[in-house]
């Protein structure tokens, strides 16, 4: 069999698949080991840590959503991963492309979160290799994730005739069209909470603002009870530490926040409230920016390039014109963030 | 009292302090301005109920992110009483702030006195010059506005057009050397003391232009050299730009003063180096140390928490400046400062968070919604 036929491909899969299902119990030793060293290096809780894993490691996938990565992924002699930090199951979807790209895998990890990757390895011995440097020749393929700097860094030293995949910085938006019922409402903000919260919304999928067509008073109360679900899931699911750098961001977006408007305390962070058109993008570390508009695609026209995913509630014409507008994000439901089928890349955007 | 009211009060009350009328002093100016300022903006009002409301000493006054210059109007009177609008030149982050003045003496006042005490260094006539573009009409540029009132101040011979290619040597070609050259020979020849005003990333491209060349400045010549070079030309250390300005002009580094403004501020800081000015008679400043005039005062805070550090530790600036009676008295900007004997020490600026992972950045952000 070929190395290249679907089956082949299919094949080196499942031991990657395998090991990630090995990491999710707590109670195995490979699971409390996990824990362990991700929260010594992500910077996230205990908890932050486990609801990670419990909620995007895919363990699961069907067999459509592998059928559709395998087939959107192209074939190459060897296949380069550069892996990016912090979103630690990222590396999961990330060696899967790798392995459905060629038997030859190399893994760069991040030096500051190197864990995920070597977990993973350790899992399926063989499975792809873990390099200290990547070094790809002509005809070879790498996938590369992380920020702009870094892709851009990537870019330029890289020899002529390999071929980049290359996944920079982004974020993600919410939109909520028009008010639902109370009961729908804390359904949708509880499921939003999640998005912010998973991975300290370090991830390029984590939402940072959220748009709302209604008018200006319902609008301040739904941040208002967003700010609640935070800060309740916060007790769930503490945030972890941030570092100074972002502790000072935090500080500078709450003060211009306040400036400008009304900020609701939501347990370790802030939901800011902007007037109509005023755009501020809130830092990571469970943050979020709520805007009443009565148009929100039009506000997230300037935006489009930077945006990998969109939550989105409401009727489901406007939802298709959304994902007209958005090709490059990932459209999906409240809640649904940080859990894209695991199909490809998470960053549909062209690279 | 109507606002403006209060507000003339408060600025006839700053430019008296300026001149050293001290019936009230800094705190109790700064107090009373905080004060008046929470009643006519929403904006501050919310950031000091932020903070507990207490407004009883100078270090409670919170400081207005820089950012809200760029987000929001930050200014107690409608558009239509502005007199002056400076807008910023975009840093990294790329977006634009703006600061409206409804008052324009104060800021001529103060920024002439600082200035006069800093660059001035003997009773000669003066000839200023600017590496900058030349002036738009009406001016945007903070710095380009107080460039050309140093121009008229300080030659002292009456009001003038000061928009000509000989005041201005920049052009879409980059620094005329040339024109700095006559400006030399002219200073010379007529026993004036040249000045030249120029921004750190003009000097660079003009030491770029000048490779191995100098151009020599008639002694007793003073440059004022201000700001970051904004990603428009190669960065250089500080003191090794001094040595090769020194050098390119054949003047004692001195002689090279450093000047911090900020669109969003009413008054500068200056080196108190300059040997013969009045500020360095007063300071006897280091090289790197910027001396605050009277009526401004840099507060080191910690990044995260906003409060004031210990005497003598690295924190980012709060700015207080009794100047900007009608925008917002302290500005918390993202400066890296420490305060040492005779003034204040600029670190760089206090760069955003990395990102970490794949998470968009704020800077980046900002860049990519200007492009």
């Amino acid at each position: 069999m070929s190395d290249l036929t679907y089956e082949a491909r299919r094949a080196r899969l499942e031991p990657l698949f395998e090991s990630a299902r090995s990491l999710l119990d707590p109670s195995s030793e490979r699971g409390r080991h996990a824990r362990e060293r991700l929260v010594a290096s992500s910077g996230l809780s205990p908890a932050g840590v486990d609801f990670a894993l419990q909620r995007c490691l895919e363990i699961a996938p069907s067999e459509p959503e592998i059928s559709a990565l395998i087939r959107s992924t192209p074939t190459a002699q060897v296949a380069h991963v550069l892996l990016s930090a912090n979103v630690f199951v990222a590396a999961h979807r990330a060696i899967a492309i790798g392995l459905a790209a060629s038997a030859e895998v190399r893994v760069r990890a991040s030096r500051r979160e190197p864990e995920m990757a070597e977990l993973l390895l350790a899992g399926a011995p063989g499975a792809f290799r873990l390099v200290r440097e990547l070094s790809p020749s002509a005809g070879d393929r790498l996938w590369a994730y992380g920020s702009d700097e870094t892709m851009a860094d990537v870019a330029t030293t890289l020899p002529s005739g390999v071929a980049l995949h290359a996944h920079g910085s982004g974020f993600g938006v919410a939109i909520l069209d028009g008010m639902p019922d109370e009961s729908d409402l804390g359904t949708l903000l509880g499921g939003l909470a999640e998005d912010v919260a998973l991975f300290d919304q370090r991830g390029c999928l984590s939402p940072r603002v959220l748009l709302v067509n209604a008018e200006p008073a319902a609008v301040s109360a739904l941040a208002r009870a967003l700010a609640r679900e935070l800060e309740q899931l916060a007790r769930r699911v503490p945030r972890g530490q941030l570092t100074t750098q972002e502790l000072s961001e935090q500080a500078k977006y709450r003060d211009t926040a306040i400036f400008m408007g009304e900020v609701f305390e939501a347990g370790p962070g802030f939901v800011s409230l902007g007037e109509q058109g005023r755009w501020l993008l809130p830092p990571t570390g469970r943050n979020m920016h709520v805007v009443a508009t009565p148009d929100p695609l039009a506000m997230l026209a300037p935006y489009r390039p930077l945006l990998t995913s969109c939550a989105f509630a409401g009727e489901p014409a406007q939802r298709q014109a959304l994902s007209r507008a958005l090709p490059g994000a990932r459209v999906c439901r409240f809640g649904e963030m940080q859990r894209p089928p695991f199909d490809g890349p998470v960053d549909l955007r062209e690279t | 009292m109507t606002r403006n009211a209060q507000s003339d009060d408060l600025h006839r009350a700053v430019r008296r302090f300026a001149t050293g009328d001290r019936s009230r002093s800094f705190s109790e100016l700064a107090l009373e301005i905080a004060a008046f300022q929470r009643q006519f903006s929403a904006g501050f009002a919310r950031l000091c109920k932020s903070r507990g409301n207490s407004l009883t000493r100078v270090d409670d006054i919170p400081g207005v992110p820089c950012d809200a210059f760029r987000l929001a109007r930050v200014a107690l009177h409608p558009e239509s009483e502005d007199r002056l609008r400076f807008f910023t030149s975009g840093t990294t982050s790329g977006a634009r702030g703006m600061h409206a003045m409804r008052v324009t003496e104060t800021y001529h006042e103060l920024a002439l006195q600082f200035g006069r005490s800093a660059l001035l260094s003997n009773e000669r006539p003066h000839h200023v010059v600017a590496l900058a573009p030349l002036l738009d009409e009406p001016p945007t540029s903070s710095l380009g506005h107080m460039m050309a009132m140093f121009m008229v101040d300080f030659e002292q011979r009456g009001p003038f057009d000061v928009r000509t290619h000989e005041r201005w040597l920049i052009d879409d070609r980059g620094v005329d050397l040339t024109a700095l050259e006559r400006a030399a020979e002219r200073a010379t020849k007529r026993g004036e003391t040249l000045l030249v005003l120029a921004t750190s990333f003009a000097l660079v491209g003009l030491l770029d232009a000048l490779g191995e060349r100098t151009l020599p400045l008639p002694a007793g010549a003073v440059v004022m050299q201000t700001g970051g070079f904004k990603g428009k030309t190669r960065e250089i250390e500080p003191s090794e730009l001094r040595a090769a300005l020194a050098r390119a002009f054949c003047i004692d580094h001195a002689r090279i003063v450093g000047e911090y403004g900020m669109t969003e501020l009413t008054s500068q800081m200056y080196e108190a180096s300059v040997p013969g000015s009045a500020l360095a008679r007063e300071r006897r400043g280091q090289s790197g140390v910027y001396a605050e005039p009277p009526w401004l005062r840099v507060v080191p805070v910690d990044p995260s928490t906003l409060e004031p550090v210990p005497h003598g530790e690295v924190g980012i600036a709060r700015i207080v400046d009794l100047g900007n009676v009608d925008s917002a008295l302290a500005i918390q900007t993202q400066d890296r400062v420490q305060r040492v004997e005779g003034g204040i020490v600029l670190l760089g600026r206090a760069t955003g968070a990395p990102p970490r992972g794949c998470s968009l950045a704020i800077e980046e952000f900002m860049a990519s919604v200007a492009r």
